[in-house]
């Protein structure tokens, strides 16, 4: 549905994209992360056809998006600072939308009065920030699109507000096999909501898997042992992040559950404790991983 | 239905499979009964449909549900059920709580009269 493929991007002698190649699937809700800076915002401009890219090919629905009416007929991009014409109301806005989306639903944007509660005749410049992107979600849900990409979906919207769009997105991911990219900051929003993960670190794609394969492929052991006979390094493990306090060490180990139990057991552990993590956690490790690491900072 | 934990570490998805073995298990869902579709427990619980397919796929997969095409998925009337993951996980928790018993100075002998007690408790029944 949406493929990259080898995509480069420079403004002046910046280079901000360097190869990156990734795919989403038809229906699936896909996660962007990465550091500040990392290009994510970019690639969301490029992906929308709004920057071209120097060198690659980016598809969505199968075409090239750049100067492409008909694919972006079908595209709809919220993008991070959200942008309406002066003085407009959403109903005005609204119209505009209808002119340029053929899959406008009107019966939708009634129906969807209801869910934001929002005055459709005041102007939008006097909503706050938190209305301003109902408004967005408002305006997008109802033109029905096929591929809708989000730069910081959830920032400005209250924890009730943040549900009911997660679940309008839901709701088209599971009707009409809706495509959906998400870019955050906040990895717990992501965590919930998306299937596939890809992490963006300087430019590159550092990673991009099932989340759920990621998660489980990823544990966090907490092991103790009777003597110090135990060197992390000397055992097969392929471990991520260690770190010993007192008599305890605390691993981050990547493979699957049961080598890594039975290399744990293999040194009769006292205590032995294994945990999935968080994406968060997933997260700081891999980008640790890289040299962007969190160190405790005194200041 | 259910509620998930979305706080909780483990993935939705193993939650989900853990979530409706234990309804089938406990026969809140009867033989040959219609599981939610894909669209109404996303909807329902917030979660990704994909995940949510992915869940009963699994659950298909251990013998739990079987699906019709077009019609759903439906809970699996024959018990053959391999129960090996759940009993591993049952005997790691039993061993946990063992050597904390043993650790607070109870006895083999207090053990096996515990055990016991809960056998005895069952024939009861």
């Amino acid at each position: 549905m949406i493929e990259v493929n080898t995509v480069s991007k420079s403004f002046d002698r910046t280079r901000v994209l360097k190869d990156v190649s990734f795919h989403v699937k038809k229906g699936s809700i896909y996660g962007l992360l990465g550091s500040n800076g990392a290009g994510k915002t970019t690639l969301m401009r490029i992906l929308t056809g709004i920057l071209k890219q120097n060198n690659g090919q980016v598809h969505v629905l199968e075409d090239g998006v750049f100067e492409n009416e008909s694919v972006k007929q079908r595209m709809v991009f919220i993008p991070d600072s959200l942008y309406f014409l002066p003085q407009y109301t959403t109903r005005q806005m609204a119209d505009y939308h209808r002119s340029m989306y053929d899959s406008w639903n009107e019966e939708r944007y009634e129906k969807l009065k209801n869910v934001f509660q929002l005055d459709e005749k005041k102007k939008i410049s006097q909503f706050s920030k938190g209305m301003q992107r109902q408004v967005a979600f408002w305006l997008a849900m109802s033109a029905m699109p096929d591929v809708l990409i989000l730069d910081e979906p959830f920032d400005g919207l209250d924890a009730v507000m943040r549900q009911k769009v997660r679940n309008l997105i839901i709701q088209d991911v599971a009707e009409r096999e809706m495509t959906v990219l998400i870019s955050s900051h906040n990895l717990r929003e992501v965590e919930d909501i998306c299937d596939h993960v890809g992490i963006l670190h300087k430019g590159e794609i550092l990673l991009e898997r099932d989340l759920d394969d990621l998660k489980a492929d990823v544990h966090k052991i907490q092991v103790a042992f009777n003597e110090d006979s135990f060197q992390p390094e000397e055992s097969n493990l392929d471990i991520l992040h260690k770190e010993k306090r007192g008599s305890v060490w605390l691993l981050i180990v990547r493979g699957n559950e049961a080598d890594i139990s039975a290399g744990i057991k293999k040194h009769r552990p006292l205590v032995y404790d294994r945990l999935p993590l968080t994406l968060e956690e997933i997260f700081i490790y891999e980008m640790g991983g890289v040299g962007y690491a969190f160190e405790n900072i005194l200041v | 239905m259910f509620e998930l934990d979305v706080r909780s570490r483990k993935p939705i998805y193993e939650q989900l499979v853990e979530k409706l073995k234990q309804l089938i298990i406990n026969d809140v869902l009867k033989e040959d009964e219609k599981l939610p579709s894909v669209r109404e427990l996303a909807q329902q619980l917030t979660i990704n449909p994909n995940t949510i397919q992915k869940a009963y796929r699994e659950l298909e997969s251990q013998g739990y549900i079987y699906s019709l095409k077009g019609k759903g998925s439906f809970v699996h009337p024959s018990g053959k059920v391999d129960n090996e993951e759940e009993l591993k996980k049952v005997r790691e928790e039993l061993k946990k709580l063992f050597a904390e018993a043993i650790y607070l100075g109870m006895t083999s002998e207090e053990i096996a009269a515990l055990l016991q007690e809960v056998e005895g408790g069952q024939q009861d029944d």
